[in-house]
């Protein structure tokens, strides 16, 4: 059944980070903000794996689907090496900026991204920034960019609680075509790290293991196989 | 060509390539379709390489793909939507003019400047101690131009109210004149938009330009800093301008003289007029400048809670005008009034403003010392109620607050079994229904853990 080329399309599936596949827990309100409100600006931050970039990318689907342009671009990303990646943004609709913390303490990044702040904003364009820690923590250098990365309506990401995280890793499992009782799930939260990176990794293993033993998830094949 | 054939490709080339390939790179495409030619805008040089490289061979394959029809395919840096075509060129023809706005036709110049914002006038600028002096002489100014100080040099430091005040004196003098040409804009825009004009050899309508305009607001000219063209150029139109007696008003984060990078000529000139400088603003000040915006904005604010959020923070307005935003949100998200307790809610992550590590060892201790106990006892094997009740709660604090695994959680507890944890966890929910006290002591803990 499951040969090697069909894990491809596998991993394109489960890569799919829409708003209706968000687990909210408790960002009921940032999500409303940022499908209802009309912020120019949002600065989103929080822990490694907490949903950023799944948000990010689905807001960017989301314009799509309105026939807006956007654009995503983590900052982390090797790609994305030169600050000139900023110009002319604001002829897009929407920009979403994820892992700012890449670029803080960066002279000509910080520069670049002061200006597109204030081009975003003379041009009424919407932005969206995700970084692992809050404005005033992220060791800016230029005041006049910090204090424009302040000035938007700021969220911590709240982290799920045992019970989303149980329904977050049987969706992603089902996403994969893994069955992911409620026993096993249950089994994983007790006994393993509960942080969303280490879970991501997790599944990610046990998807491949089960793939490869061809056996479903139980718990003697979770306990035998960690 | 049919105007979904863009669309199709877009959706096959979203299920070929990674979701953030296809967000960073393909989705800033702008796609102008134009009998059988393709026209794809990109928003800079580096979106455009990037598509060269990487995608246009694809792109090709995919739009060539049904066979029949030809379609040819061109890739530029440009927006169609950001600046519109002028209505005296002549009619859409060469693409540059329409769509390149990387380096083509002359930009049309009443689109130069920044519109003013109409919400920052006299009339919403909150005065206080800290600004008076720069508002009395905006005011002047507005009254004025071109008589009263000229250059008026606004500095201070940021998110004080400087580029509110610059925009209350052009709405003014608009509002005096409407047919005044008054122009804003960020220093950068002059840089940029001489630099494009030096590319496309349309230097002397830039020179025009800038020297015929009633009144020029540049706003945070310290970064001229370095750039010694812009500021030559800076210079003569700085000079034209005050020459034809037209009003030059400028912001800057300090002192004219203290700008490193600013040529020795431009800083002794910024300062003929009338340097003045905003200070951070006062507590009262502070206050009234939230219950300002509030007003601007239809809520209602009651007075504690303006007084709560300007105590807490002091820098800069836009940090307090951040704060409230978000209280607006929630309030507005929730249906609620804006009360002390909904705005300390609100505000809860963003005045902590660090990111609350909470480890096992910081619960430990916490937990000792409410309970006046050692830690050492949380780790013994001690079994006496006064000792093995703390031991619990910090368990389940343990649980709640931290991502850490339950084998984890137990070893940090004199290595003790999951399931131990786990029966302290089920055991705390427990007495937190039943029994006050242990709720009470819970819900303090959380609160000293977590703020």
């Amino acid at each position: 059944m499951a040969s090697l080329q069909q894990l491809p399309l596998a991993l394109q599936l489960r890569d799919s980070a829409l708003l209706e596949n968000f687990i909210i827990g408790g960002n009921e309100n940032l999500l409303y903000n940022l499908c209802n409100g009309s912020e120019q600006y949002i600065y989103l931050w929080g822990e490694q794996a907490c949903g950023k970039s799944h948000l990010l990318q689905a807001l960017c689907h989301r314009a799509g689907i309105h026939g807006l342009t956007s654009a995503y671009l983590p900052l982390g990303h090797a790609e994305l090496n030169e600050p000139d990646i900023l110009d002319g943004l604001e002829s897009l609709d929407l920009i979403c900026l994820d892992e700012l913390e890449h670029i803080a303490g960066d002279p000509d990044w910080e520069v670049a991204l002061f200006h597109l702040i204030n081009r975003l904003r003379d041009a009424g364009k919407r932005l969206v920034i995700a970084a692992r820690h809050a404005p005033g923590k992220l060791g800016i250098g230029l005041p006049d960019l910090e204090s424009r990365l302040n000035w938007g309506v700021i969220y911590q990401l709240a982290t799920l609680g045992d019970a989303d995280k149980l329904i977050f890793l049987q969706e992603r499992a089902a996403q994969r075509g893994l069955q992911l009782g409620n026993d096993v799930a249950e089994f994983l939260l007790k006994r393993y790290p509960r942080d969303m990176a280490s879970l991501f990794e997790l599944l990610d293993r046990l998807d491949k293991a089960s793939l490869a033993a061809q056996r479903k998830l139980t718990i003697p094949f979770v306990r035998e196989f960690l | 060509m049919s105007q979904s054939l863009w669309d199709k490709c877009l959706g096959r080339l979203e299920s070929e390539l990674t979701q953030q390939q296809f967000n960073t790179w393909i989705r800033p495409l702008h796609a102008v379709e134009e009998g059988d030619q393709l026209r794809l805008l990109a928003p800079n040089r580096f979106v455009r390489d990037r598509i060269h490289e990487n995608f246009l061979q694809r792109i090709s394959e995919i739009m060539g793909g049904d066979g029949d029809t030809m379609v040819r395919i061109s890739l530029e840096i440009g927006s169609s939507s950001i600046e519109a075509p002028v209505p005296q060129q002549s009619p859409v023809r060469s693409p540059a003019q329409t769509f390149n706005h990387g380096g083509g036709a002359p930009a049309p110049s009443q689109n130069r400047g920044i519109t003013l914002n109409p919400n920052y006038t006299f009339a919403t600028f909150v005065e206080g101690k800290s600004n008076q002096l720069a508002r009395a002489a905006s005011s002047q100014v507005a009254e004025n131009p071109g008589e009263a100080y000229n250059p008026l040099f606004l500095y201070g430091g940021v998110g004080l109210g400087k580029t509110h005040l610059m925009h209350a004196i052009g709405n003014r003098i608009r509002e005096k004149n409407p047919n005044a040409n008054v122009v804003y804009l960020h220093s950068e825009r002059f840089v940029a938009d001489m630099v494009k004009a030096l590319q496309r050899n349309a230097i002397n309508e830039f020179k025009m330009y800038y020297r015929s305009v009633d009144a020029l607001l540049i706003d945070d000219i310290q970064f001229f800093a370095g750039k010694e063209r812009s500021q030559e150029e800076f210079f003569h139109t700085f000079n034209a301008l005050l020459e034809g007696q037209r009003q030059v008003i400028l912001t800057c984060d300090r002192y004219p003289k203290e700008v490193d990078g600013l040529e020795e000529r431009l800083k002794s000139r910024f300062g003929w007029g009338l340097p003045v400088a905003i200070e951070p603003p006062e507590l009262e000040t502070r206050v009234a400048i939230l219950q300002s915006k509030a007003t601007l904005s239809h809520v209602d604010l009651p007075q504690e809670v303006a007084f709560f959020i300007a105590k807490r923070l002091r820098s800069n307005i836009r940090e307090l005008e951040g704060a409230l935003r978000r209280v607006i949100a929630n309030a507005q998200f929730t249906g609620r009034p804006i009360t002390m307790e909904f705005a300390k809610d609100a505000l809860r992550d963003l005045l902590a403003l660090q990111d609350k590590l909470v480890t096992i060892d910081n619960i430990q201790k916490t937990v000792a010392e409410y309970y006046k106990i050692r830690v050492a006892e949380l780790h013994s094997k001690r079994r006496n109620r006064s000792i093995a009740r703390p031991r619990q709660v910090a368990m389940a604090l343990c649980k709640e607050l931290t991502n850490h695994s339950l084998p984890e959680i137990g070893d940090a507890f004199g290595g003790r079994d999951h399931t131990t944890v786990l029966h302290a966890v089920k055991k705390i929910a427990e007495l937190k229904e039943t029994e006050t006290k242990i709720g009470e002591d819970y819900a303090n803990l959380i609160r000293t853990l977590s703020s």
